[in-house]
């Protein structure tokens, strides 16, 4: 189960989608400017506030950290 | 071995990266990502061709474009360090392995100062945001400052009016200065917004999360306390130029001293592009013209 925690700003958000729909993952997206609870959620699983946070089987991604986010979906370049 | 490198994939590196390309020169791109810091422009409305586009938008074109010739672009890579050894190739150490070119344009652009006052390190993703555009959302009716009220800290003081209960904009000098006096004029008339003039931060307090910023005001030792939940930090940015400082000349601030008629920098075949530079305005379409010029001065300096 591959959540996306996101606000439609957020450059980085918008580029961590492109990047897991071209890689093909599915994935929830979560816009937490309009949904209060998953915004508490997402709060308490990261232990901060900044967009985008991915929860990848249980396993918090703060950011977009390409390196981390490809090895725990295990795809390569 | 390369002919060329790159280091840097905003405007210039890219548009560097193209014309070496076509000048079938073989090109080799580092990035930590691409599009630099256009990724974080919000509406682009000042590049030729392009009316109107985000920045995110406009990075996707730049992709594309580079894509279409090719280019060989590896991101997520910080480099280290750069050293020149025997028939002047340069080795570049990053967190990814070690490469070898015979020239370099360095296009490493700028990136954000960090706030250092006590509390600033602890909060950083607790309240403390660098990213306006990303993070405005996010503090729906809540209390928030934005820190420095230059050009940019005007601009997420406004972003902030769609969400944000009260914004207090803190600006070091006495009165507001930047490009944009319609903003100004906006943003003293808005009721959101308390504008705190020739105040600075000292201390972030809070437990988990951000709770208050204290500062100073008016040249006075007082310390004055707010309650905040956000604090949006804009004071700036700094060239990302600290790996070079033993290569090439930087100046007071930084940025590598560049000939502005063939963008080499003070150590023979390093040239230099874009925000990193000591040219003046640090704009995308300069960016993206002055990596053209490093990318032919780097093919007259290989032929």
């Amino acid at each position: 189960m591959i959540k996306l925690y996101s606000t439609p700003t957020c450059p980085y958000c918008v580029t961590l989608k492109k990047f897991l729909e071209e890689k093909k993952v599915d994935f929830e997206y979560i816009d937490v400017s309009q949904n209060e609870q998953a915004l508490k959620e997402m709060i308490d699983k990261s232990g901060q506030m900044g967009v985008p946070v991915s929860d990848i089987n249980g396993e918090i991604v703060v950011g977009f950290d390409r390196d981390k986010i490809m090895s725990l979906l295990n795809i390569k370049e | 071995m390369h002919d060329l490198i790159i280091i840097g994939a905003g405007p210039a590196g890219l548009s560097a990266a193209i014309y070496a390309v076509r000048k079938k020169l073989r090109v080799l791109v580092l990035a930590q990502m691409v599009g630099g810091q256009t990724i974080d422009a919000h509406l682009v409305e000042n590049y030729l061709g392009v009316p109107e586009i985000l920045g995110i938008e406009l990075v996707e074109k730049f992709k594309e474009h580079a894509k279409k010739f090719d280019t060989e672009i590896k991101e997520n890579i910080s480099v280290q360090k750069i050293t020149k050894g025997d028939a002047d190739i340069f080795s570049i150490k990053t967190n990814k392995g070690d490469f070898q070119a015979k020239a370099l344009i360095i296009a490493s652009g700028k990136k954000y100062r960090q706030l250092t006052v006590s509390g600033a390190m602890e909060f950083e993703g607790k309240g403390i945001t660098y990213c306006a555009t990303c993070d405005a959302p996010l503090f729906k009716d809540k209390k928030v400052a934005v820190i420095g009220a230059g050009d940019a800290g005007q601009d997420a003081a406004w972003q902030l009016t769609q969400y944000a209960e009260k914004i207090y904009l803190f600006n070091r000098y006495q009165e507001l200065r930047g490009d944009d006096v319609v903003m100004q004029e906006k943003l003293k008339q808005h009721p959101k917004i308390e504008i705190i003039d020739d105040a600075y931060p000292v201390e972030i307090k809070g437990d988990k999360f951000v709770q208050a910023l204290v500062y100073q005001q008016n040249g006075s030792a007082d310390r004055k306390e707010i309650a905040v939940s956000g604090i949006f930090v804009e004071i700036g940015s700094v060239p990302v130029s600290e790996y070079l400082k033993d290569m090439v000349e930087l100046n007071e601030k930084g940025e590598i001293i560049v000939n502005p008629k063939t963008n080499m920098a003070s150590c023979p075949g390093i040239f230099a592009a874009g925000d990193v530079t000591d040219i003046p305005h640090k704009q995308m379409i300069i960016a993206a013209g002055e990596g053209a010029k490093a990318a032919l001065s780097a093919y007259e300096y290989l032929k």
